[in-house]
């Protein structure tokens, strides 16, 4: 009786691994003569996935990178800027519900105001890693990331943050698209579908410049304006370190901070900070963000695929993202990724797409590894 | 008018239950159908995060002959992936769980041993496991030590329950007639305790179903059906994100009915229907 | 002399109290009779059979079967339950082969022996069927037919037909005691019916209240069968019950006095 009942099991699984196997080998495998795999994966565990053997390499922000470095586990292969120079990576975004309130520009432009000047004291501090504010930086990093101080300041050193719209930001923002479009991951007529004319268009009326112009002369404000703002970022996301510098009292000596300043009320958004942009698209169309820190490529593919009601007012930083191979992998260049397995945040992060411009200039694909 | 009343009466209970799932499923459909017209109606952003039926139903039939757009491999890759390591976690918690529940319930030493370290783990959801497991086990294995430890335990503690609450005069009446310790629990405990092992099998099925979706949302080789939801979600393909949930819930349920078949079919075999 | 106990004594510790359940219990049986053992409840019975079968330990005494010590050495006796104890899981025919599975006789051989059996119990067109498609009576004809199928030296059964209606009980008093003709094994049969122990012992023996003891043998002397409405079946019923009422207002006076609720109310 019990044998039967073992056997049974036996046969089951068997079957079902054999055929599991058989559909694997035959089926998936078309032609992977010219291709690198890759993995989803929470860029936390990429530094020790890479160590325990798992992958090949990885493809994330900092200060997932640096931890690879100070760990001496991986070396990076090439920068995200190597790729595609000043690419645009992480934007402020704010959702049209938001600004049709009557406060709403207003309330923007303030928060603005307090993201530049955030942006402004980061680069100043950074100018001179001697000086006090360097190391209240470094401090603001550690707590923001979770991460020690060797990878934070390894981390700042790859990373330029910069809140200006400008023509690098729009063409990176095109050459997005252009790649969802050519790998069908959304097409021509979807874009069209959204009321745009064409992928130019699309970019330049996604991406409104007027309220950072008007942050620029928003003086310090007395009393606080309505509505509060409800912000969204991502989780130890070194590249949005703006926020929490805004957020923290300490910039300005403790007194207040700068959102304070300005005279706006913020507060995280309900479940805040989220796992990918992917997730803030999915809050802004539930309505639980007014305003988002996120990268490009989650608010592009979305507000295209379901029409998500946001626009982009500000950059947050460019470049800043790399990729790690084991050390000792024997990976020198880009084509010895091939047959490889390499990990990435998910298909609709910016280090997805960069990994992907960068192997579509080889000639090479990125596939799922099965 | 009373012909038609009549042969209602009449009709058996096997009937009335068929058309009772049918009426079932269609008022699914059609409250899904109302929910999907009232979110497109308030806001169609939000609208779009709920297709309707038909449009899932023409995405599910898009994806069986194209690779999907958000992951680039086929949806029944995706299935297979995740079938393998449901079967695959379920194949090793039950040759684990079955002879530890054995022992367990027969010798106060084993669980003396073996109850303290089994309570302290019992309790931790499985999924919580989740990304040290990614990490320790790899990548296909990670999912499947999830699956394994979702299942382990509604095993464990049935054939536990089982073979501690094996008839007394039954060992008795087996020694009597000659049998030594190790047929006592082959011959005797071992049968006795397969009710409960198929309770424990049936609960584990469907808790290893959700555990397996959870731990491909944290990575997966091969996708699996997790991963296809979360990565069609984050593109916005709502419509083949609901095809794979709904794939889910008929893999669910064919492998739920496939082990009540087996069940029964042991039941039969043993005489106990 | 098949089964010879002498001065048996078993003390359970329950509770931490310790009951003293046999003290002093002597008992011989000769091949092939037939002995009812009778008493009030709780006086010990099932735990001699028990013993006997080497299914507990005793605490003091001796209890030979065929001249051996069961403590150290197997005996090959047959014991049948008042619950049937059958494999709810197997065939009749696969509750009759069990002991013959464990004993690794070939499957051919534990066939024939099985269909035998069977046969002996007039169950030959129920081997298939599984104990729950089975009456009471049925299924208790399964157990025996199981016991005899490892050709025990002794048939030890306890209470067999306790569970089962009036009816049933007579058609299986007359049943078994045609098998018992038929194979001439020993029994020693645990009874709380003073007519059962009547109506089939050669000897019964009467024992005493807790701590249990051998009060009396008795030896009915009556040509089978019996008739159960004849002066002497009547007569040596009433003898025998005599001795049993004594047993039960000891073991009752016993009860109160031990009961401190009933002390309290007084």
């Amino acid at each position: 009786m019990a044998r039967n009942l073992l056997l049974a099991a036996v046969v089951a699984v068997a079957a079902v691994v054999i055929v599991g196997a058989y559909a694997a080998t035959v089926l998936m495998r078309e032609d992977n003569g010219g291709s690198v795999n890759y993995l989803r994966m929470p860029p936390a565990t990429m530094a020790a996935s890479l160590s325990g053997g798992g992958i090949d390499g990885y493809i994330a922000w900092e200060p997932f990178v640096s931890e690879a470095i100070v760990g001496h586990t991986g070396e990076v292969l090439f920068w995200s800027e190597d790729i595609m120079p000043e690419h645009p990576c992480c934007v402020v975004a704010v959702s049209q519900d938001f600004l049709d309130q009557p406060n709403g520009p207003e309330v923007t432009k303030r928060f603005l105001k307090a993201h530049l000047e955030a942006t402004q004291w980061m680069v100043d501090a950074m100018a001179d890693t001697t000086s006090d504010e360097y190391a209240l930086l470094k401090t603001l990093a550690m707590e923001f990331t979770t991460r020690n101080e060797s990878v934070v300041e390894e981390a700042l050193k790859h990373l330029e943050f910069r809140y200006a719209v400008d023509a690098a930001m729009l063409s990176g923002l095109e050459t997005f698209v252009d790649m969802y479009i050519e790998t069908n991951q959304t097409t021509l007529a979807a874009v069209q579908g959204r009321g745009y004319g064409s992928v130019e268009d699309l970019v330049v009326t996604y991406v409104n410049e007027t309220y950072l112009e008007g942050a620029v002369s928003v003086a310090p404000a007395s009393s606080p304006l309505t509505p509060v703002v409800r912000a969204g970022y991502l989780l130890g996301d070194l590249h949005q370190l703006a926020y929490y510098v805004a957020w923290n009292g300490r910039v300005l000596g403790g007194e207040q901070s700068l959102f304070q300043k300005y005279g706006v009320v913020v507060e995280n958004a309900s479940g805040a900070p989220y796992a990918n942009g992917g997730v803030v698209m999915d809050n802004f169309a539930g309505g639980n963000v007014d305003i988002g820190y996120l990268g490009a490529p989650p608010a592009l593919i979305k507000h295209i695929t379901i029409g998500t009601k946001i626009v982009i007012v500000a950059q947050v930083n460019i470049e800043g993202s790399g990729l790690v191979v084991r050390s000792g992998s024997g990976i020198q260049d880009i084509e010895d990724l091939v047959n490889r397995t390499i990990a990435t945040p998910g298909e609709t992060s910016i280090q997805h797409l960069l990994l992907k411009i960068a192997l579509d200039r080889e000639g090479l694909d990125l596939v799922l590894k099965t | 008018m009373n012909a038609i009343l009549k042969w209602f009466k009449k009709m058996p209970r096997s009937q009335w239950k068929l058309i009772l799932l049918v009426a079932s499923i269609l008022l699914f459909i059609g409250v899904w159908y109302a929910v999907s017209w009232w979110t497109e109606l308030r806001d169609p952003v939000q609208g779009s995060l709920v297709p309707p039926p038909d449009e899932v139903a023409s995405s599910f039939y898009w994806l069986l002959s194209n690779k999907d757009r958000a992951t680039g491999i086929y949806l029944f890759q995706h299935m297979f992936t995740s079938l393998e390591r449901v079967f695959l976690g379920f194949a090793l918690a039950f040759a684990l769980a079955l002879p530890s529940g054995l022992l367990m319930g027969r010798s106060w030493v084993a669980e003396g041993l073996a109850r303290p370290i089994v309570e302290i783990f019992r309790p931790i959801p499985p999924l919580a496991w989740a990304p040290a497991f990614l990490i320790i086990f790899k990548i296909f294995w990670g999912p499947v030590a999830v699956v394994f430890l979702g299942v382990f335990f509604p095993i464990l503690f049935n054939v536990m329950l089982g073979a501690r609450s094996v008839d007394r005069t039954l060992i008795d009446a087996a020694r009597t007639l000659g049998a030594r310790r190790s047929d006592v629990f082959t011959k005797v405990v071992l049968p006795y305790t397969v009710p409960y092992l198929m309770t424990g099998v049936t609960v584990g099925l469907g808790i290893g179903w959700m555990c397996i979706v959870a731990a491909e949302f944290v990575s997966a080789e091969g996708g699996g059906l997790g991963y296809f939801i979360l990565a069609n979600s984050d593109f916005g393909y709502y419509p083949e994100m609901y095809a794979g949930m709904v794939l889910i819930g008929i893999l669910s349920v064919l492998t739920t009915g496939l082990a009540g078949l087996f069940e029964r079919e042991v039941y039969k075999r043993m005489g106990m229907d | 002399m098949i089964i010879s106990v002498k001065d048996l004594r078993k003390v359970f510790t329950k509770e931490r109290r310790e009951v003293v359940a046999l003290d002093g219990f002597d008992l011989e049986v000769l091949e092939s009779e037939f002995v009812c053992l009778l008493g009030p409840s709780g006086c010990g019975k099932t735990t001699v059979l028990r013993i006997i079968a080497g299914l507990e330990s005793k605490t003091s005494g001796q209890v030979l079967v065929h001249g051996k010590e069961v403590a150290s050495s197997r005996p090959r006796v047959g014991m049948v339950f008042q619950e049937f104890a059958l494999f709810p899981w197997r065939s009749s025919k696969k509750n009759v082969e069990f002991g013959l599975e464990v004993r690794h006789v070939p499957r051919d051989g534990r066939s024939k022996v099985a269909d035998k059996y069977l046969d002996l119990v007039g169950l030959s067109g129920f081997a298939e069927a599984h104990p729950h498609e089975l009456s009471g009576g049925m299924k208790q004809r399964v157990a025996i037919a199981r016991a005899l199928a490892n050709e025990p030296e002794v048939l030890l059964m306890d209470e067999p037909f306790g569970s089962l209606d009036a009816q049933t009980r007579n058609l299986m008093q007359r049943e078994l005691l045609r098998i018992w003709a038929a194979t001439r094994k020993t029994v020693l049969f645990v009874t709380h019916s003073v007519d059962e122990a009547v109506f089939l012992a050669d000897r019964i023996v009467v024992m005493t209240a807790r701590p249990g003891k051998e009060r009396e043998s008795i030896e009915v002397l009556l040509p089978r069968p019996r008739d159960r409405t004849s002066p002497e079946f009547i007569a040596v019923r009433s003898r025998v019950l005599s001795e049993l009422d004594e047993e039960f207002e000891k073991a009752r006076a016993r009860e109160l006095s031990h009961s401190p609720e009933v002390k309290n109310n007084a």
